[in-house]
């Protein structure tokens, strides 16, 4: 890692940062001692850089990471909607970290330099207060005039009559190419025959492992001809140590409490959790899922998986930590892993199984809201943040990953800071492995309420997998019969 | 020795002076901040969830008018009465072990010691400190692995259970937890046993009292009004009960730590059912209102004022 160190060094002296200011962005990349070492050493020594730093962009941009001009290509698409004649303000609901968020302004003040007469209010909530705010503002017909949607509640929020369909606007940009937006992306989105929402990025599930750990038990890396059998032999090969030092082969373990299960844990086996994608009848109790199911539990005695107590203290992903050889995370989880890593870790496909090769593949759009009051805006503002090169600029070059257009697929895998096995996950998803076919109807929260308190018993060792699976079924099938309608 | 309690004279209110009447004017002043504030706030959402609880409304949606069906449903709803269950076993868990444990400290910390000032902003100073931090430190003390606990435990080679991970042990954990903040009852406690008149210890010497009769008759009768305070003030709060329990176990393993407020909370805002969320809401306050008016009618038996004349 230390030639990313070395080039973000570089960067930053370039821009004019003081060794001081780059302490306090390796502090809030979470970047450790050695890193920093690295860092403040690649810098040379304190005296400020000759060349300015880059004007800031609506103030707190200078301390992006990210070049403001980087990744931008300027084939900024020309709307068939007018700009407005005179000023007006869009406010646009984002989640982003405090890293990350810096470049959303630095994409809103290029923005706002080629419309002038658009103003961007960006509102960056915290994830785990995101969804009681914006109901709340629902509610109280106050939502911002752009909105950030994930998979999980997209469906529920679209049918509730939350935003306004974006057929029309589409209808007008001659441009505007669906083919190049890849096949999952769309899915959550759409509803009663239109499109809700455009979908900023897609990830599959990736294999990240830890290759200090491959490489200290001289076992070679993942790669194409890995099958979950192999995984699970490796995964227990690597399973040493005890207490607060134990290395654990694999990160997690299927569990009906996740809606995402079923691609990686179960298709492989030729079982299904829900009958996608009406997820009108439940399938986790049939032969073919139990005996899935037991396989899985199989790396839990053998103590090849974190048990929840040793996950309840760490952060997401718990891979960062470098206790885990292997664990299976969306693309998303790229830049905790980047910044919070001290070691060594790629990415791989997740590894076919002995009836289908498959993984799961989700991801979160934008929509517009019913409460805009400047519709018009709010969609010049969407057909160029989410078009191939807003979604270069702002997710594929910073090596964020997944975007769901096709077209900005070459600036990820060109990143920087993107893994360097990043042409896997573009693999999974240009050869059909991931599938969108996960739990996201609006049923979906409470059947993975309903079921994994049920499940937690057999993490307990208080329940067979068969019992708690037949349980699953008992406690689910109602929920979901009102999908039968 | 039967004595009764006389009957006050019915009255009618004074007519108030001048000095009597700015005190009364300062007192409206005074509280004017938070009758405003709750106006303002609460006020109307308290009345306008009242109505919700009456319809079928996403928050995201206009809401449908469904009667009682909101009241009627969680009859048949399995897990409003493991909710309420676990709420319940937490309010009397940790009210019960609290007032226990910051009455005992409140008495020992009301000792004539060299360095008792240090003493008791030692113990005062966990319910300072920050929700978040408490639960991160007691995830880590209750660790089945290599948590403080466990690990004592070991010592004397007893295998401590998976505290926060077996549903058995979950919920005895929280309320084992929730000692922690115990300083903040025992400063009340404190405040009151320093107001127990000595000639009172006194009398009980002279009629030869030991230690233990001092306590149980002078002591917990003097205190029992503070002891009342603090159950039912400490068993709405618990009963209320929800950050910590969303943090450290999310209602986790197996529902067992599912309390009333993390179902209300995951009903209203990740199931968008806030109809049902509000009849939910307004449920807890009936059961708290129930479970008060109890604590009030048990008091008369066993609270004593001052100046009261029991028979």
């Amino acid at each position: 890692m230390a030639r990313h160190e070395e080039e973000l060094a570089r960067e930053l002296r370039r821009r004019g940062y003081s060794r001081r200011d780059v302490l306090r962005i390796g502090l809030q990349l979470g970047l450790g001692a050695a890193s920093m070492g690295m860092l403040l050493a690649a810098c040379g020594s304190s005296e400020p850089a000759a060349e300015p730093a880059a004007e800031p962009a609506a103030e707190p941009a200078k301390e992006s990471i990210f070049d403001i001009n980087s990744g931008n290509s300027g084939n900024w698409p020309k709307s068939a909607v007018a700009d407005p004649g005179s000023k007006v303000e869009i406010s646009v609901g984002h989640t982003w970290d405090a890293v990350f968020f810096e470049r959303q302004l630095q994409f809103d003040k290029l923005f706002m330099e080629r419309h002038p007469n658009i103003v961007v209010k960006a509102e960056n909530t915290p994830w785990g207060e995101f969804r009681q705010k914006y109901t709340a503002a629902a509610a109280g017909n106050a939502l911002p005039d752009l909105l950030y949607t994930q998979f999980s509640w997209a469906q529920e929020t679209i049918r509730s009559g939350m935003y306004i369909a974006l057929d029309d606007y589409i209808a007008k940009e001659a441009d505007f190419n669906f083919d190049d937006f890849t096949k999952p992306s769309l899915v959550s989105y759409q509803y009663d025959g239109k499109l809700w929402g455009i979908p900023y990025d897609e990830g599959p599930g990736n294999l990240y492992y830890n290759k200090d750990i491959f490489d200290a038990a001289g076992e070679a890396y993942p790669d194409d001809t890995w099958d979950l059998e192999k995984l699970k032999q490796v995964a227990i090969k690597l399973t040493s140590g005890e207490g607060p030092n134990k290395i654990f082969g694999l990160g997690e373990l299927p569990s009906p409490g996740d809606s995402l299960m079923a691609p990686n844990y179960l298709f492989p086996f030729g079982a299904q959790y829900l009958s996608e994608p009406k997820e009108d009848q439940c399938l986790i109790n049939t032969p073919e899922a139990v005996t899935a199911m037991e396989w899985w539990e199989e790396l839990r005695t053998k103590g090849a998986v974190p048990s929840p107590a040793d996950l309840q203290n760490v952060a997401w992903p718990a891979f960062q930590f470098g206790k885990i050889a292997m664990t299976l995370q969306g693309s998303w989880a790229t830049p905790p892993i980047a910044a919070g890593s001290k070691f060594n870790w790629d990415i791989a496909k997740w590894p076919k199984g002995p009836k289908a090769h498959s993984t799961f593949s989700a991801g979160s759009a934008y929509m517009i809201t019913r409460d805009s009051k400047n519709v018009d805006a709010a969609w010049i503002y969407m057909n160029e943040y989410l078009s191939t090169a807003g979604q270069t600029y702002m997710w594929a070059s910073t090596g964020r990953g997944s975007p769901s257009r096709l077209s900005a697929w070459p600036a990820y895998l060109g990143s920087e800071f993107a893994p360097p096995g990043a042409k896997n996950v573009e693999e999974a998803m240009s050869k059909g492995i991931g599938t969108h076919d996960i739990i996201d109807q609006p049923t979906g929260p409470r059947v993975t309420q309903a079921a994994g308190p049920i499940w937690d018993l057999v993490v307990a060792g208080q329940k067979s997998v068969k019992e708690a699976l037949d349980e699953v079924f008992a406690a689910v099938d109602p929920i979901i019969a009102e999908n039968r309608g | 020795m039967a004595i009764t309690t006389p009957t006050p004279p019915k009255t009618t209110r004074p007519k108030l002076g001048g000095m009597a009447r700015k005190e009364e004017l300062a007192f409206y002043l005074f509280i004017s901040p938070w009758i405003i504030g709750f106006l303002l706030f609460d006020a109307g959402a308290i009345f306008a969830s009242f109505a919700i609880s009456f319809t079928n409304w996403s928050a995201l949606s206009t809401p449908s008018f469904t009667g009682v069906e909101n009241y009627t449903k969680l009859i048949n709803d399995s897990l409003f009465y493991k909710a309420m269950g676990n709420s319940l076993y937490y309010g009397l868990g940790s009210v019960g072990l609290g007032t226990i444990v910051s009455f005992l400290l409140a008495l020992l910390l009301n000792q004539d010691v060299k360095g008792m000032a240090l003493f008791r902003t030692i113990f005062y100073l966990p319910s300072v400190v920050s929700g978040i931090a408490v639960a991160i430190l007691w995830i880590m003390i209750l660790h089945q692995d290599f948590g403080l606990i466990n690990s004592f435990l070991a010592f004397f080679g007893i295998k401590g259970p998976g505290w926060l991970v077996q549903p058995e042990w979950a919920m005895p954990s929280l309320i084992l937890m929730s000692l922690w903040s115990a300083g903040g009852a025992m400063v009340i406690y404190l405040a009151g046993l320093q107001s127990v008149p000595i000639h009172l210890y006194e009398a009980a010497e002279i009629d030869g009292a030991d230690t233990f009769q001092k306590f149980w008759n002078v002591t917990v009768p003097m205190m029992s009004p503070v002891i009342l305070y603090n159950l039912i003030v400490g068993f709405i709060a618990s009963i209320q009960g929800f950050v910590l329990v969303y943090i450290m176990t999310n209602g986790g393993p197996a529902n067992a730590t599912l309390v009333y407020g993390l179902y209300i909370y995951r009903t209203a805002f990740i199931n968008f059912q806030m109809g049902y969320a509000s009849a939910l809401a307004w449920v807890l306050l009936v059961v708290i209102i129930i479970i008060t008016v109890i604590q009030f009618t048990v008091a008369r038996y066993w609270v004593y004022y001052e100046g009261d004349v029991k028979q």
